[in-house]
């Protein structure tokens, strides 16, 4: 337990008399829970955000008699802090917080959205989620009574619909960009405003692949969720399951062998790595530099081989389970996959070295769709994009987990916040992922990979984890017999996508693909 | 700028030799479920064990579905796995639909070696999509073969689907088929795209884009390899036979495991 | 009394009538009536000329003798004559397009006035370019000032026209003043006829002749639109009413290159490089200003303007090195310089009035003129589309289109300073036809926006969905202008030996023609100048090819007459229209044939990326198209952009980026600031002294006095 978390437990109850009843969960999953009226909600998530310097997690809702709502904060050095409040039937609206938080802009529009809640004082809600030129208003597909396995057959969308636009210039216009893209690029519309050659503002509409997997996952068996876990973001898919499986096994207390801790780790920095030469190849490819992103696209096909051989699937599908991991990996694979990993990123700093002299390259990158720190506090930014502005909260460190704080290694961190910071940082990050690998290797224990029988039972669990991406966190409700009562996902592209018009203001046209790829966002882990 | 052409040429050819000959580098592909001639019990068993209902109990044994497998090897995994992995030349798995046949569906010779691909993705979990993107790695190097994307649907013969067809992707799927001059065909890519995969058929995904377009070629797969994909590109341009996509445990050769 | 004299009659009295007629008939009729007698006197007028400049006739009438003063004295040349002509060939499609337009205005404006003011300036136009004598042609000049004021101040009840009317008066007045004062200085010799000024040139020396140019150059290039005295045109034409604004720029304009030419080349003619050398520079910068500011104008009225100051730059520009060729002894090359510089002038007030004409249609089909608020109107305005475009691609100097030649001839011409001694004229020479080359570039992106966002893709506002078709009196006189504009692109060999007599005086030898357009076609060729070995080697590059079915010459060629290196540029205008005709056909022929057949052709939608609908607002405006430009030339525009973001609540939420950009053109910038910053500095420099003590003022008398006595004593 953190003795911050009590000081902060200490506080609060000095601060509200009365009007909050904080109590503490210890163990693995230490939270300090504040539940309190509606009415001092906003004071007390700005007391947490704003003096105690707490990260805005995420919201969770969950309809119930009454309804739960539930922010999640987390310090540096105080872990996790709920701040709980309750609705009841009928009353079902809420002061918002976003004006003192702009972090949970999007999770208040979200739950306005899909729950119906109404959040008071927000000065942006609907047309979010779901669009309003497929839906109408009024749809609220995560309420109870909503049938999500068949499709909504009335539909009275507006079609005059029309992407929302702030610039008001002579001769102003919005460029459209998508959702069909002219490469193979996610779903995603852009409304560029712009007077021609710079663009003055960029928007992006999401939820094109909005699939209602929280939905869906409702009524499922467990095991089933795991699955869509693993499908949030084919490209996360282990770090998202074994955020699900860390939030069941706090639930159920199941312990996980110790073989398994070390395995996850090490396929969890695997999967970082492979992430993050991706994106550097991304990063490549948007700058024109042919070669260099050849040459990163060889290392990404190479890592997804080497996982391909290790566990069977190139996208780490299939290997987490509840209690540890579905197959075992034998030690000397691992080895031999460790090894090679290690070439990777022998190549991976040649190519670091070689970028770092290309001057043309640089230059598209430098100064280039620049965040600053206390914007990226604003918005809640979260994993390497928030860490190239210099906001450093890696929840490896912050909530270690999977026994994290067994493994020596560096949160890297840039201050510049544009592009050329990004880049930098994932080539820190993957070279430290590789360090991690090549160090555990030697120290995986022998023992059993999972444990023989999880008993699930009815409750409700926080499971956390730093994706690729960042920040990831996962909130399970089970019911009786391992039915899936809510999954509520909160996803690093879904915070770091609030953010993304931080970095495309007043650019010119052709950086855009240079910012989008800097940022290495997913729209299907945004979009889920 | 030298250093990157000296780069390139250090590094040398990487690209694979199929089509001309087999691709068997490990980790390529994850392999398939092979149809297997087994027990009721055992068949009742794994039939229950998948989450999708990929396979079917049949009379020899169990059938595979390739169009649902979504790669979650429950199957063959565990103590008590009778299931075959196919892991040679799996990759060569899609299938034609009816469609394919049409007359007016098909590629004239003029296509034989130009192509040209709209991606649409209709919905997936990202990693369908990164495959296909992966088509363009100096490994799989589409290009030598005459398939380009494109990046508008004007120049397209050819969509590649991917991802399971959300209502907010309706109507930008739709737009994209209707601007594309014919002939055109459709590729479906992935078990999403084929069957909806694990997201099934609900409020927000329509189970697939077979019964929204006219599918030619389907690649299962969750998600298929990029070997799979040419294979599907190259079944289109009927440069390659066709797979089966329903396999039956009659037809294995395999004896019962 | 001559033909000329009976023709003369005519102009002046029809333009008697059109002053005196609206007085007598009901307004609603004054339409039409200014259309006809203006139709009939620009016939008169073109026959007047005409007659002059093709059949070498010239004219000379002295009128009424102002005892000691001066003999007001008309004299028709083919200088003269060619201002005349042009001047009718605008004046004629003018007048029919001002009739159609003028009902616009009844009931809010007095017909009568515009109608008394036109013909007042129809008659005031035809008589400067014939006045010899300096008297009758400043008292004509200043009547002119008054008249187009009168003219363009026609909407006066708003307020930004009577401002822009009055700017333009006085920086008219001014020019005149300097005209005055170049006038003064060349009547040294007593005599105020320009017969006698031409007779004592040689007794100027060095000095006199700079001030004489530079008082006539900036004199009349206030008229001409040259820097740094054309603030106030943009201004003006965009505040001329649609019937008025044709003439303004296609008549009016030229008037000012005419007195220069007049003043410089004639009466005066510049005999060192240093004059030539100011012309070409000013041409040029004017040129590429004038560009600059055209490209990025979102309203068209104002975009025509300023590509008036650049075509007029680009005139300058010409007149500039045929100056210097002039004087530094080539005269052969500066006539091919002059041919090109009256050969621009010309094709400019065709396509420029059309261009009026077109957007004069537009302006009143839509109610609007700005770039940003149409598109779309090819669909609904065809053939206004279909003139407009010729117009813009006259324009933008493409060929089969008159701009082309015209534009092509100065660019070469230039390229003839290599002949030149002087490194430092050859550089400048270099410098400015690099900016020409940069302002042609320029001209097509203009254009290519102008048409592009104003007629194609879709429109923009309701009213331009809707707009009604051009009427006949506005889609006759621009098919003639389009006519027009195609022919002097196609048969340039025609019109160049028409150009050659007003050349010859003030190019000292009538060579263009014989430069320029050798007569390749006559089966015997008896041309002394020519080469024989360079005439043989033409024929065999096929020069007499089609002579059968041609009608005359097609070829134009500059050559210099050496053995060595005798063909310095050729090319045939006309037998590129031919080609690209065929060219055309052939692919039509083609595509008809042999690659439609068996197909079908499907109709799609424009792609959309797949959004709902694609919106007007989400293509491209004017200003987006044109913005690159403005970056790129930041240096010069300056632009100054405020912006101010209101948020609805917290830090991150926000309502509105709202902009504004502010543009401070550069010659305000440069020179009219710091001219009234300088007079506001004296004035409060005065007065600060009116508070001074008594003690002060007498200080000042007596140091006024003693400064006095000193120079007197110095001097
Ligand atoms: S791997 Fe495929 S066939 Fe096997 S259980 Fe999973 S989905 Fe079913």
């Amino acid at each position: 337990m953190p003795p911050e978390l009590l000081r902060v437990l200490e506080e609060a109850k000095a601060r509200w008399t009365g009007k909050v009843r904080p109590s503490l969960n210890g163990g693995d999953a230490a939270a300090c829970h504040l539940e309190c009226e509606t009415s001092e909600l906003p004071a007390i998530c700005n007391w947490l955000f704003a003096e105690r310097e707490c990260s805005f997690g995420g919201l969770i809702v969950e309809q119930g008699t009454p309804w739960q709502l539930r922010y999640v904060f987390y310090g540096q050095d105080s872990g996790w802090t709920h701040v709980v409040t309750y609705l009841h039937a009928g009353e079902e609206r809420v002061p918002s917080v976003s004006r003192l938080i702009y972090a949970a802009d999007w999770h208040e529009r979200e739950a306005e959205d899909l729950f119906g809640l109404e959040f008071e004082g927000h000065p942006r809600l609907g047309d979010f989620v779901l669009h309003n030129d497929v839906w109408q208003e009024g749809v609220a597909p995560m309420r109870k009574g909503f049938d999500g396995s068949r499709p909504v057959t009335n539909r009275e969308p507006d079609l005059n619909w029309k992407p929302r636009r702030i610039v008001e210039e002579a001769g102003a216009f919005g460029m459209p960009v998508g959702p069909v893209h002219s490469a193979a690029i996610a779903p995603v519309y852009f409304q560029l405003e712009t007077v021609g050659e710079d663009v003055i503002r960029a928007q992006p509409r999401l939820f094109y692949a909005y699939r209602g997997l929280e939905k869906i996952a409702e009524g499922r068996q467990a095991d089933d969720a795991l699955l869509i876990a693993e499908r949030i973001s084919g490209t996360s898919a282990f770090a998202h399951s074994l955020g699900l499986c860390q939030g069941v096994e706090g639930l159920c207390q199941v312990e996980v062998p110790e073989r398994a801790s070390w395995l996850r780790v090490f396929l969890a920095e695997f999967e970082r790595l492979r992430h993050h030469v991706a994106a550097i190849a991304g990063i490549c490819e948007s700058t024109g530099l042919a070669v260099s992103a050849a040459q990163a696209a060889i290392l990404e096909e190479e890592l997804l081989r080497i996982s391909g051989s290790l566990t069977g699937h190139r996208y780490l599908f299939g290997m987490n389970v509840f209690g540890g991991l579905a197959t075992d990996l034998d030690d000397a694979v691992c080895r031999r996959a460790a090894v090679q990993i290690a070439q990777v990123s022998d190549k991976l700093a040649v190519l670091q070295g070689m970028l770092s002299t290309s001057s043309s390259f640089l230059d598209r990158l430098e100064d280039v769709g620049k965040v600053s720190v206390s914007n990226a506090r604003d918005f809640g930014l979260v994993g390497p994009i928030a860490r190239a502005s210099g906001l450093s909260r890696d929840l490896r460190k912050v909530a270690p987990y999977c026994g994290y704080d067994r493994v020596e290694f560096e949160v890297p961190q840039e201050s510049e916040g544009d592009g050329y910071a990004r880049l930098r940082l994932f080539f820190r990050e993957a070279e430290q992922s590789a360090r991690i690998i090549s160090e555990i290797v030697q120290r995986i224990p022998a023992g059993r990979f999972r444990t023989p029988e999880t008993a699930l039972r009815p409750g409700a669990a926080l499971g956390w984890v730093e994706a690729p991406g960042g920040a990831a966190l996962h909130w399970i409700r089970l019911g009786e017999g391992g039915v899936v009562e809510r999954y509520r996902i909160v996803t690093p592209s879904f915070a770091n996508w609030h953010g993304f018009r931080l970095a495309a203001e007043n650019f010119a046209f052709q950086d855009f693909p240079i910012i989008l790829a800097s940022f290495a966002l997913s729209v299907h882990e945004n979009d889920r | 700028m030298s250093q990157w052409v000296i780069k390139g040429l250090r590094t040398g050819i990487k690209s694979t030799r199929y089509p001309r000959t087999i691709e068997t580098a490990p980790g390529m592909s994850p392999g398939l479920p092979v149809a297997t001639r087994m027990s009721p019990d055992m068949a009742q068993m794994m039939v229950t064990r998948c989450p999708t209902s990929a396979l079917e109990p049949a009379q020899a044994g169990v059938d595979v579905n390739l169009r649902r497998c979504i790669h979650c090897f429950r199957c063959a995994r565990g103590t008590d796995s009778p299931m075959e992995w196919e892991r040679e030349r799996d990759f060569e798995c899609a299938g034609v639909t009816p469609n394919s046949n049409d007359h007016d569906r098909r590629f004239g010779p003029a296509f034989s070696r130009s192509i040209h691909i709209l991606v649409v993705d209709a919905g997936d979990c990202g990693a369908c999509l990164n495959e296909v993107k992966q088509l363009n790695n100096p490994y799989y190097n589409m290009h030598r073969l005459g398939f380009f994307l494109t990046p508008t649907p004007r120049h397209a013969d050819l969509l590649l689907v991917v991802g399971a067809l959300t209502e907010h992707m309706r109507l930008p799927l739709r737009k994209a088929y209707d601007a594309m001059p014919t002939p055109k065909r459709v590729v479906a890519v992935g078990a999403c795209a084929l069957s909806g995969g694990i997201f099934g058929r609900s409020f927000m995904c329509a189970g697939g884009v077979g019964d929204f377009l006219p599918v030619d070629v389907e690649v299962p797969g969750n998600p298929p390899p990029p070997l799979a994909i040419l294979h599907g590109l190259l079944v289109a341009a009927g440069r390659k036979p066709p797979a089966l996509l329903y396999r039956r445990a009659e037809d294995s050769t395999e004896a019962p495991g | 009394m001559t033909n000329m004299d009976l023709l003369l009659v005519v102009i002046l009295g029809l333009c008697g009538a059109g002053i005196v007629l609206p007085l007598a008939v009901e307004e609603r009729r004054i339409p039409m009536a200014l259309g006809s007698l203006g139709v009939l006197a620009s016939i008169a007028l073109l026959c007047l000329s005409g007659v002059s400049l093709f059949g070498d006739v010239s004219f000379h009438a002295s009128l009424w003798t102002i005892p000691s003063l001066a003999t007001l004295t008309l004299s028709l040349d083919r200088l003269s004559a060619l201002f005349l002509f042009v001047a009718g060939l605008v004046l004629l499609p003018g007048s029919i397009f001002a009739s159609g337009n003028l009902s616009a205005y009844l009931g809010k404006y007095s017909l009568r006035t515009f109608c008394v003011a036109y013909f007042a300036l129809f008659a005031t136009l035809v008589l400067i370019p014939l006045s010899a004598d300096a008297l009758s042609f400043l008292m004509l000049w200043e009547l002119m000032s008054i008249l187009i004021y009168l003219l363009v101040n026609f909407e006066h009840e708003l307020p930004e026209h009577t401002r822009a009317g009055y700017l333009m008066l006085a920086i008219g007045e001014a020019g005149t003043i300097l005209i005055a004062l170049a006038f003064i200085i060349l009547a040294r010799g007593g005599s105020l006829e320009f017969a006698s000024m031409k007779a004592i040139g040689n007794a100027f020396g060095e000095q006199a002749r700079w001030a004489v140019f530079l008082l006539a150059f900036f004199g009349f290039g206030v008229k001409a639109g040259l820097i740094p005295v054309n603030f106030w045109l943009p201004q003006a034409y965009t505040s001329a009413p649609r019937p008025f604004v044709p003439v303004l720029a296609g008549a009016t304009l030229n008037l000012g290159l005419y007195g220069i030419v007049r003043v410089n080349g004639d009466l005066l003619p510049v005999a060192t490089v240093g004059p030539g050398l100011v012309a070409l520079i000013i041409g040029s910068v004017t040129a590429l200003l004038g560009i600059l500011y055209a490209t990025t104008q979102s309203d068209l009225k104002t975009l025509l303007a300023h590509s008036s100051i650049e075509n007029a730059g680009i005139i300058t520009a010409a007149f500039g090195a045929g100056f210097i060729f002039v004087a530094s002894n080539h005269p052969a090359i500066a006539a091919i310089a002059f041919a090109a510089a009256f050969y621009h002038m010309a094709n400019h007030s065709i396509y420029k009035t059309l261009l009026f004409c077109a957007t004069g249609t537009v302006d009143s089909s839509v109610g609007t003129r700005s770039i940003d608020r149409l598109g779309g109107l090819i669909k609904t305005m065809p053939l206004t589309a279909g003139f407009f475009l010729v117009g813009a691609l006259s324009i933008a100097a493409l060929p089969p289109f008159n701009g082309f030649v015209s534009e092509w001839l100065t660019l070469q011409a230039m390229l003839q300073s290599a002949e030149l001694a002087s490194t430092g004229v050859k550089i400048v020479f270099a410098i400015c036809g690099a900016i020409l080359a940069l302002t042609a570039g320029l001209a097509v992106t203009c254009f290519v926006k102008a048409f592009a966002m104003a007629f194609l893709g879709m429109s923009r506002s309701e009213s331009a969905a809707q707009a009604p078709r051009a009427r006949v009196s506005a889609a006759v006189p621009m098919a003639f202008l389009a006519v027009l504009c195609f022919l002097l692109g196609v048969a340039p060999t025609y019109v160049i030996p028409v150009l050659d007599g007003a050349i010859a005086p003030i190019a000292h030898q009538a060579l263009a023609a014989d430069a320029l357009v050798p007569p390749f076609f006559s089966r015997n060729i008896h041309h002394g100048e020519l080469p024989a070995g360079f005439v043989a080697d033409f024929h065999k590059l096929g020069a007499q090819i089609g002579q059968s079915v041609m009608p005359g010459r097609g070829l134009v060629v500059l050559h210099r007459g050496t053995a060595a290196n005798p063909v310095v540029f050729a090319m045939s205008t006309s037998y590129m229209a031919v080609v690209l005709l065929l060219m055309l056909l052939g692919a039509y022929v083609v595509f008809r044939l042999i690659v439609a057949r068996d197909r079908s052709v499907e109709r799609r939608t424009v792609w959309d990326g797949g959004i709902r609908r694609l919106l007007p607002e989400m293509t491209y405006t004017g200003t987006g198209f044109s913005n690159p430009v403005r970056v790129i030339f930041e240096a010069v525009f300056r632009p100054t952009t405020v912006e101010d973001t209101r948020e609805t609540v917290g830090k991150h939420f926000r309502a509105a980026i709202r902009r504004t950009r502010g543009e401070n053109h550069v010659l305000d910038r440069l020179v009219l600031d710091p001219i009234s910053d300088a007079a506001l500095w004296v004035a409060n420099g005065f007065a600060r002294m009116h508070h001074g003590f008594l003690n002060a003022y007498v200080f000042y008398g007596l140091g006024a006095l003693l400064a006095a006595l000193l120079v007197a004593r110095l001097a």
